[in-house]
């Protein structure tokens, strides 16, 4: 069953500054210090923060998600090989520039090491770096679907030339290698998970089936699916077949 | 708008379940996989969504299952619903979500004890603190191991 068979190869980051280009050679990630898309009217600009580890002592805006970069080398989400990075993760913010936060249910601005719990599957660890992804936007910008998907579209432009990067990367330099099986023990009880996800409108959205691993581009949503259950293999799973927009 | 931010689940969240991890590795059950289900704002919809999780379960012959939630608020009728329409079919079902001190049940049912909090915060409540309150490797074995007992308990009494 080779086709059950996910392949991960971590890459460990251990430093990451900003350059001309994007590069990523013997563990130093780097990331241009603008990111200037044509940015179509109601935004004001998208800021790029480095944060080193330890020192989380900065103000953010609220946190809209945390996001690996991972990349697909070989195969579709779910088979073949994953290059993925290790000691980075993306983490994307938004307020209006007079101050007005993007979550009304709860907002995490403040200081980052006040609103982040470190450590947890959801969160970078204390020793990772983050890339802040802060996007600004017109007080009277139009809030909708539309106009919010998009914001994490630019998230994801970023992150691509960094994939491009990781797909070319030798496999010998990665740090680890896992092989993930859809694992199956017959004759013992059946069990599967089911996991009740945000749908209900904008900015309570889930992608799922991106091209990319935790991306966005050609990702179906749960809401155009009207909240249907889809079923997912446990490498799908595994390899990012789910990109959060909550 | 967005889910409470210390229940939210990031995409990171997503690439490295614990929930997957852990069931996914366990030689003692036999994994099917992980199936994705919606919070719709109608509610016949919510009705509707929750009856196909159940009835895909039963066809693909599923003995339990636990029953997982991205947020809370609005989204936990869909969750008792969800569980019950479950249940009702003879599968094992238990469940895991943020409770605390701040979302408890308006409503119980006898899935109600079968639901296990994922609250970490002192205070019981929504923190604001991204990951706090966040599913972890203690609360999916935890989840497994009841799960198991349930599964035995229902099977001895049919």
């Amino acid at each position: 069953m080779a086709d059950d068979a996910l392949k991960i190869r971590s890459f460990s980051v251990n430093n990451v500054s900003f350059g001309k280009h994007y590069a990523f050679e013997n563990g130093n990630l780097v990331i241009p210090e603008t990111f200037q898309p044509d940015l179509p009217v109601g935004y004001d600009s998208i800021k790029l923060r480095i944060i080193k580890p330890h020192h989380l002592d900065v103000p953010t805006n609220s946190i809209m998600d945390i996001v690996p970069i991972s990349a697909k080398v070989l195969g579709k989400i779910g088979t073949g090989l994953t290059h993925t990075l290790t000691g980075v993760y993306l983490l994307i913010t938004g307020a209006t520039t007079d101050g007005t936060q993007l979550h009304d249910f709860g907002s995490s601005d403040g200081v980052l090491k006040d609103q982040l719990k470190l450590g947890q599957a959801g969160t970078p660890g204390p020793d990772d770096f983050i890339i802040m992804f802060d996007v600004l936007l017109q007080p009277a910008f139009k809030y909708d679907r539309d106009f919010v998907t998009q914001l994490f579209d630019y998230s994801d432009q970023f992150i691509q030339p960094i994939r491009k990067i990781l797909k070319m990367t030798n496999g010998r330099y990665a740090t680890e290698t896992h092989t993930f099986y859809n694992e199956r023990h017959p004759g013992k009880p059946k069990v599967a998970v089911v996991k009740e996800v945000a749908g209900q409108g904008t900015m309570y959205d889930n992608l799922l089936f991106p091209k990319e691993p935790s991306g966005m581009a050609a990702g179906v949503s749960i809401i155009d699916l009207n909240n249907f259950p889809v079923l997912l293999t446990a490498n799908e799973y595994r390899d990012g077949a789910i990109r959060a927009m909550v | 708008m967005g889910v409470g931010p210390s229940t939210k689940e990031t995409t990171l969240h997503h690439f490295r379940d614990p929930l997957v991890d852990v069931f996914g590795a366990d030689p003692d059950i036999d994994f099917q996989g992980v199936v994705v289900v919606g919070t719709p704002q109608d509610n016949t919809l919510k009705g509707l969504v929750g009856q196909r999780v159940a009835k895909w379960l039963q066809a693909m012959g599923t003995n339990g299952a636990v029953l997982s939630a991205d947020g809370w608020g609005n989204s936990d009728v869909d969750f008792m619903n969800t569980m019950s329409e479950i249940g009702d079919l003879g599968i094992s079902i238990i469940g895991l979500k943020f409770i605390g001190k701040q979302a408890t049940f308006v409503v119980t049912n006898e899935y109600t004890p079968f639901v296990l909090d994922i609250n970490k915060s002192k205070s019981g409540t929504e923190t604001t603190v991204v990951g706090e309150n966040n599913l972890d490797h203690r609360d999916a074995n935890k989840a497994l191991g009841f799960l198991k007992l349930k599964m035995r308990a229902d099977h001895s009494k049919q």
